[in-house]
């Protein structure tokens, strides 16, 4: 379980987080939606502390920690409980696709290296990339670089797996692959918080969707809560203007 | 006066004695000038304070004055500092026991550094900010994360840099005559006037400096093919 409270964050004078508090429960799916700007994604990289709140707490997997007071040691302890995948893939550059997975492996879990690579020859057959094990980032698409930063997040069983607009650097033919990789994750219980635009995507994998807008959350809900029928009169602006075929599919 | 052709052949033999005291010069400068240069370049970058205001200081300063300058001031202001402490503490130091190429290496390693700083900063800058940010978000602390992620990626991108900078000591090292140093310029001139033939000895020296470039040339071409593997990319 996670458990987020009281975050603020600002940019200089620009208060990016007002103040959220959100909680996600073990096994649950988060789709964080909203416009450009609101916060969403600073929220999501708060959780590992790749921003540093100004004001808050957060509670992952038995380890809390209040932003205000967290010395070198709570900042690494924090990132061993969640794992990211980043909007430009960010795989290191000069490691194979197998030595991007198994780097955290072997270096923060001192796993010894051939039950390593055994892990990360699994993790990415299981992303259809069984046969790319050797390949340099810069010899893969983006879909199959996504598709490795998703392994890579996958190995190192984290108790959240934090997507950061995963598919929107993506050449449109290639979202579905990724997509089809996140949607088969998330069969298997693993928690996630994805902040995405891809509507369809998000009612049909999330379980919990969060709609932010000016740096708090405005409403949550199931999906069919939210995209069904939105309370809040800045949810339904959004969500008509982003998917106004959405609103009669559901 | 006419050009003696064979004489060019015997003042390359004899020079080449001289090649080792100019490599080590070379070699020593640009080793202790890389670790000076990835201090103080690491230390701006990451404006750790006191360290970082120093380097800046130090980097300006020496890149703001001539690589001569830094050896004469060595060469006058070390043995007074040694032979200060000396006194002031009993060591029984003496400056006059400082062998001469010992002046060569701290001042154009000082000079290195300083130029090298430059470049390290460069290949560190080179280096997306994702890489770093990915290496915390499996886990790592950031001086795992600079070791493993990092500093391969720096390296990689600052290599032609790197290879300026050792083509430019190689020739650099030439001013350690200054301090009676006899490196390859030196001998050239020795060898040229004893026997008064001074454009064959030089045109010697030269085209062994030009070897020794291509040399550095090839070497680093070679490194710099293996270490880029990783950005020859097949699919955009």
């Amino acid at each position: 379980m996670i458990e987020l409270k009281g975050i603020r964050k600002s940019f200089g004078k620009n208060e990016v987080l007002r103040g959220i508090d959100l909680t996600v429960k073990k096994g649950e799916v988060v789709a964080i939606l909203g416009p450009s700007g609101s916060g969403k994604t600073t929220l999501l990289r708060c959780i590992n502390y790749l921003e540093k709140p100004g004001e808050g707490s957060i509670r992952i997997g038995g380890f809390s920690l209040d932003y205000k007071r967290a010395g070198k040691k709570d900042i690494h302890a924090l990132r061993q409980h969640s794992a990211m995948v980043f909007q430009q893939y960010n795989l290191f550059a000069h490691k194979t696709a197998l030595e991007n997975v198994i780097e955290g492996l072997i270096v923060v879990k001192k796993m010894n290296k051939d039950e390593a690579r055994k892990r990360g020859v699994e993790l990415l057959e299981k992303v259809g990339l069984g046969a790319k094990l050797d390949a340099y980032p810069s010899q893969l698409s983006g879909g199959q670089q996504q598709r490795v930063g998703i392994a890579r997040a996958l190995a190192l069983e984290p108790d959240v797996i934090l997507f950061d607009e995963p598919t929107s650097a993506l050449d449109p033919e290639l979202v579905g692959e990724v997509l089809s990789v996140i949607r088969k994750i998330a069969k298997e219980g693993i928690t996630m918080i994805i902040v995405t635009h891809e509507m369809g995507f998000a009612s049909d994998v999330a379980n919990h969707v969060v709609f932010m807008d000016g740096g708090v959350i405005v409403e949550e809900g199931t999906p069919s809560e939210l995209f069904g029928n939105p309370k809040e009169e800045r949810t339904k602006q959004f969500l008509k203007r982003i998917t106004p075929e959405l609103i009669y599919t559901i | 006066m006419k050009l003696d052709p064979v004489f060019i052949w015997t003042a390359f033999v004899q020079l080449l004695s001289a090649i080792p005291t100019t490599l080590a010069i070379t070699v020593v400068s640009v080793f202790c000038g890389f670790i000076i240069g990835t201090i103080t370049a690491l230390s701006r970058l990451y404006r750790i304070p006191v360290l970082s205001q120093i380097s800046t200081g130090y980097v300006t300063f020496i890149r703001g004055t001539p690589m001569l300058t830094h050896l004469l001031l060595i060469y006058f202001g070390l043995p007074m500092l040694v032979d200060g402490l000396s006194a002031q503490l009993g060591l029984g130091w003496n400056s006059a026991k400082i062998p001469m190429i010992a002046f060569a290496f701290i001042s154009f390693s000082i000079t290195a550094g300083a130029y090298m700083s430059e470049v390290v900063r460069s290949g560190l800058l080179a280096v997306d900010r994702g890489q770093i940010e990915a290496a915390w978000a499996v886990g790592m602390t950031t001086p795992q994360a600079l070791r493993r992620i990092v500093f391969p990626q720096a390296l990689a991108a600052s290599l032609p840099n790197l290879s300026n900078s050792l083509i430019g000591m190689l020739h650099g090292s030439t001013l350690a005559f200054t301090v009676s140093v006899v490196d390859l310029n030196a001998k050239a001139q020795i060898v040229a006037s004893t026997n008064w033939k001074f454009f064959e000895a030089y045109l010697a020296v030269a085209l062994i400096f030009w070897g020794l470039t291509v040399l550095i040339e090839r070497i680093t071409g070679a490194i710099e093919r293996r270490i880029n593997l990783f950005r020859r990319g097949g699919v955009a």
